[in-house]
């Protein structure tokens, strides 16, 4: 075995987005302690921050190996990182004027967000297991003051607490896992993981140890069975940072798990390890989209129905090929796009943050308030698959490769599924169109600037990729080969 | 701008035009509505001009690439099948606006918008020659029908737009996957290793008995949905109830029709031994259909309902002539969808008529009308003549076209469906008789208005088309033939090697002139 050097050359560009990141959260925090007067450009700040990170990303950072073989720079890496940056920056649009709002607006949720994000993009380059952790763990502690970042509402404390509590266990099953697939492979470098497993047997160390993985990473994207805390959480957590928290730790999740896949990949046809991640997607589909029927919180019917959205990535990762690898990255930045978009229409609802968002708060928002009633429509019908929108683009991937890896019976779930998902999606349109709201109540909603600039950049990107996917999946398919040739 | 994609995107352009129009304008928002369809429907008299009559395969042909990584590309084109119901869909559009010209109060601006959008999905799915790009304009149109019903309908409006809606997106999906499946059997099975959706390429590949079989009734059961074929109907009487007159309109007279189009363009080429093993189920189903639709329109107390029961009975004949499978039968069923679109959509235009004025559908309600709306009645009584298929009028040569090859087919079938005939001309007469003649019983009948001036220029054109078609079909029966005739050596698997080649050509030398139009471009 060859010694890296520690230190590479370049390795400032290689991790000049987080580097960028984690300096500016704390940039935010002083801001926010010893200047308190220049409060408003926090998020003006943090957006440009979230740009600069992204412009490192496209335009600076090398590929390559970094740290001793630990960190890698790829396009598909870059990629992700990119939907990461983009749903921060989103969050941080609609998290403006909602904070402003409920007058609790502070550096810290920013840093916090920034924090997040560097989290996210060590389990996207990590190379090794331990790292992949330590990213997530970042991420986590970030999450759990953001759920709880409302601190006067019973619902958030009581949110946080609940992921706190549930995320701890989860992280003990990864790194339970992450030690026993060490005592069997002898590292928790991926690259050794890879040499190891083309030549290995299964044995039952091995299957418990993905199944604690599997357990982990099932929480994290709350995969059904472990995804009871979704609901819950997204309730509590104030609105925008649901929206985030519903699209970039999953993500960042699915593209850590696609490189243990991968690096899986030799012994998988010896076990049926897939076959319990098969039902894991059936589960969720099943759940997420027979549940949300019944949900009349807008924020629960988004929880359930990101369950089944989860259900319908893990279709692709069960055959790691360069064309589901591209499915997974097309998914989430499609899924970043709409769900974040569709978070972010419910949180300009001026209510009570302790008082579930029903249905009827939305009530005849349509022809009132034209704009965030026509950006709601567009993210549901996009949730739900429906062409001309980038969600039509993105479920159509996922089933093709589902098909042509021969897994036709999950594409066939996946399909009856979202034909019950139409039902629940297009009740929101029908509230927003066809319902008049209720005797004496108009609704309310809260937006400025921010708010409209986010729902800008979902639509263009949900319409704009609906019609000219061409490029994205080009880009996405050839970081998924670079990704799988190695 | 080639002329098929002007056709298309003409539409879509108004729409988001009027988007920026100021709500209060409203009759600047219908005039521009009405203006920009009649536009579409002036450009599209184009194809007529140019059209090749001895051609069998599509004929101004667009060809660009849209997905080229999954081989979708945008590709357009026009044949025999589909000329006539794009010209119909283009010329249906702005009689809607015309005729809703005074009736339109609630959310104009949206309502205009809602159509044109309509407008360019039903085009799309008609032109595409890419499978793909069928099935996203085929999906496009329900977005716009479910708002048309869900906002503008009547008192059960969203029971009605939700079950639209549900049944039509359940058929589309596991269409969907068989999409995929063909596309990929396609690929596997490709020499050059590209992949294709485009249709005609797709008409080439070899499946497996049963996976024909169920890619068969995978699509089947979404285009039986749209006819919708007995017994899966159900969702068509609360649609159109429910629906405001000009949703019914195109619903009934372009929507329905997604659905045999389909069976013509996809099912029958595409799984020719299936389409002929199963061709028996389909034409039972179809005369089931036809006889019951006709009988439960029978007993209808509200017109509108009456209507929507008669266009189970109609499309049933369609679906009849289709899978009877020979050049008559189907040269019959593609001339009667365009009858049917022009029969029912006067109908339901005259329904809305008196609706708009009474504010009732029932036929208790009225009686001896006759009298006091005389141009109205006369209207009314051709476009019931119309659909009952008096001979001179064009409902005539479709069911006897139909009627006549579907007997060489099976006897039995077209003995059966032409009791529909029958029962047709008491159905509707009885729905005269009862709305036109006897006495005024109704006090508040004796003071309507007649018809309207936009009304009788909404309904005026559709009567010359009626008259025109049952004189003299063979205008439009002569352009479809060629197609007509390979499609039918298609399916029974006499591949006419120069037609193939024909298209070939066709097709190569579209591609010459895109290349050579985009270097005059550059």
């Amino acid at each position: 075995m060859t010694l890296h050097p520690l230190l590479e050359p370049g390795w400032v560009q290689a991790i000049l987005p987080e580097l960028i990141l984690s300096a500016g959260g704390m940039l935010l925090i002083l801001v926010d302690a010893f200047l308190p007067r220049i409060k408003g450009i926090l998020a003006p700040l943090a957006l440009l921050l979230f740009i600069a990170a992204a412009w490192a990303e496209a335009l600076i950072s090398r590929g390559g190996i970094y740290f001793g073989g630990t960190y890698e720079m790829s396009p598909i890496t870059a990629l992700f990182d990119l939907t990461f940056l983009l749903a921060g920056m989103l969050a941080v649009l609609f998290a403006r004027e909602y904070l402003e709002r409920e007058n609790m607006e502070g550096g810290e949720f920013y840093a916090l967000l920034l924090w997040g994000t560097v989290g996210m993009m060590m389990m996207a380059k990590g190379l090794d297991l331990l790292l992949i952790v330590l990213g997530l763990e970042i991420l986590s502690i970030c999450i759990f003051v953001l759920v709880g970042y409302n601190r006067r509402a019973p619902v958030s404390n009581e949110a946080s607490l609940k992921y706190f509590l549930m995320g701890a266990f989860a992280t003990g099953f990864i790194l339970y896992g992450t030690a026993l697939f060490y005592g069997a492979t002898q590292s928790t470098n991926i690259g050794v993981m890879t040499r190891w497993f083309s030549g290995a047997q299964s044995t039952p160390l091995l299957t418990v140890a993905f199944v604690l993985l599997m357990s982990g990473f099932g929480f994290k994207l709350a995969l059904a069975p472990f995804h009871p805390w979704a609901p819950d959480v997204y309730q509590g957590a104030p609105t925008p940072v649901a929206g985030w928290l519903s699209v970039a730790p999953k993500a960042a999740t699915l593209i850590a798990l696609v490189r243990l896949f991968n690096a899986m990949g030799p012994m998988l046809p010896k076990v049926s390890w897939m076959s319990m991640v098969a039902a894991l997607s059936t589960l969720s589909m099943i759940v997420g989209n027979a549940v949300a029927i019944v949900q009349r919180d807008l924020k629960r019917m988004l929880a359930y129905s990101g369950i089944a959205h989860v259900g319908y990535m893990t279709i692709a990762m069960l055959t790691v090929r360069d064309d589901s690898v591209a499915a997974i990255t097309v998914y989430t930045i499609v899924y970043a796009l709409m769900n974040i978009g569709a978070f972010g229409v419910v949180s300009l609802l001026t209510k009570n943050e302790n008082d579930p968002h029903t249905l009827d708060d939305i009530a005849g928002l349509g022809f009132r308030r034209k704009f965030y009633g026509f950006a709601l429509a567009i993210c549901m019908f996009s949730l739900s698959g429906l062409p001309p929108t980038a969600g039509f683009i993105a479920k159509f991937y996922i089933f093709k490769t589902a098909i042509e890896s021969g897994h036709t019976t999950v594409a066939l779930v996946g399909i009856l599924t979202s034909i019950t998902s139409v039902y629940y999606y297009l009740r929101v349109v029908y509230y927003l169109y066809m319902k008049e709201p209720a005797e004496g109540s108009t609704p309310a909603m809260f937006g400025g600037i921010f708010a409209t600039g986010a729902l800008t950049i979902a639509i263009i990107g949900i319409l704009g990729i609906g019609i000219f996917p061409a490029q994205l999946f080009q880009a996405a398919g050839n970081a998924a080969r670079i990704l799988l040739r190695q | 701008m080639p002329i098929l994609s002007t056709i298309l995107w003409l539409p879509l352009a108004a729409a988001v035009l009027l988007a920026f129009f100021p709500r209060t304008a409203e009759s600047a928002i219908k005039g521009f509505g009405l203006l920009a369809s009649a536009a579409a429907f002036v450009v599209s008299l184009g194809l007529l001009r140019g059209w090749d009559d001895a051609q069998a395969g599509f004929q101004f042909v667009e060809h660009k690439g849209w997905i080229p990584q999954w081989g979708i590309s945008y590709g357009l084109g026009v044949d025999g099948i589909s000329l006539w119901l794009v010209l119909l869909t283009t010329f249906l559009t702005p009689l809607i606006f015309l005729s809703a010209w005074n009736a339109l109060h609630k959310h104009p601006k949206e309502y205009v918008i809602s159509f044109l959008v309509m407008e360019t999905a039903m085009i799309g799915a008609f032109l595409a020659t890419d499978l793909v790009l069928f099935y996203v304009f085929f999906e496009l149109m329900l977005l716009p029908m479910y708002l048309v019903i869900g906002v503008w309908g009547g008192a059960n409006r969203i029971y009605a737009a939700i079950k639209f809606f549900l049944f039509t997106i359940a058929g589309s999906l596991l269409m969907l996957l068989g999409i995929i499946y063909l596309g990929f059997q396609n690929y596997h099975q490709s020499l050059t290793g590209t992949p294709t959706f485009n249709i005609v390429d797709l008409y080439h590949t070899q499946l497996t008995p049963q996976a024909q079989m169920l890619l068969f009734f995978a699509f089947s059961l979404a285009f039986a949905i749209k006819v919708p074929l007995f017994p899966l109907h159900t969702w068509l009487p609360d649609a159109h109830v429910e629906a405001p007159t000009g949703g019914s309109i195109i619903l009934a007279g372009v929507m329905l029709k997604m659905g045999t189009y389909g069976f013509l363009r996809f099912v029958l080429p595409f799984f020719p031994e299936s389409s002929s093993r199963w061709s028996t189920l389909m034409l039972t189903l179809s005369v089931i259909g036809i006889i019951y639709g006709a009988l439960v329109a029978w007993v209808q107390p509200d017109m509108k309902k009456l209507v929507a029961y008669s266009s189970v009975s109609h499309l049933g004949f369609c679906v009849l002539g289709i899978f009877a499978m020979n050049e008559t039968a189907i040269s019959g069923s593609i001339l009667q969808m365009v009858n049917h679109g022009l029969s029912t959509g006067a109908l339901f235009l005259l329904v809305g008529v008196v609706y708009e004025r009474r504010h009732t559908r029932l036929l208790a309600d009225y009686g001896g009308i006759a009298r006091t709306m005389p141009v109205y009645a006369v209207l009314f009584v051709i476009a019931v003549l119309s659909s009952v298929g008096l001979p001179g009028l064009n409902g005539f040569i479709g069911e006897f076209l139909i009627l006549s090859g579907t007997f060489q087919a099976s006897p039995v079938a077209a003995t059966l469906a032409a009791t529909g005939v029958i029962l047709a001309a008491i159905y509707l007469l009885w729905l005269v008789q009862k709305v036109f003649f006897g006495p005024i019983t109704n006090e508040e009948n004796r003071n309507i208005p007649d018809i309207a001036w936009n009304e009788i220029a909404a309904l005026v054109p559709i009567v010359v088309f009626m008259v025109w078609i049952g004189v003299h079909p063979n205008t439009f029966l002569r352009k479809m033939e060629p197609s007509v005739k390979h499609l039918v050596a298609t399916v029974r698997g006499e591949r006419n090697d120069k037609v193939m080649f024909a298209n070939a050509d066709a097709t190569a030398s579209a591609n010459r002139n895109t290349t050579a139009t985009a270097e005059v471009g550059r």
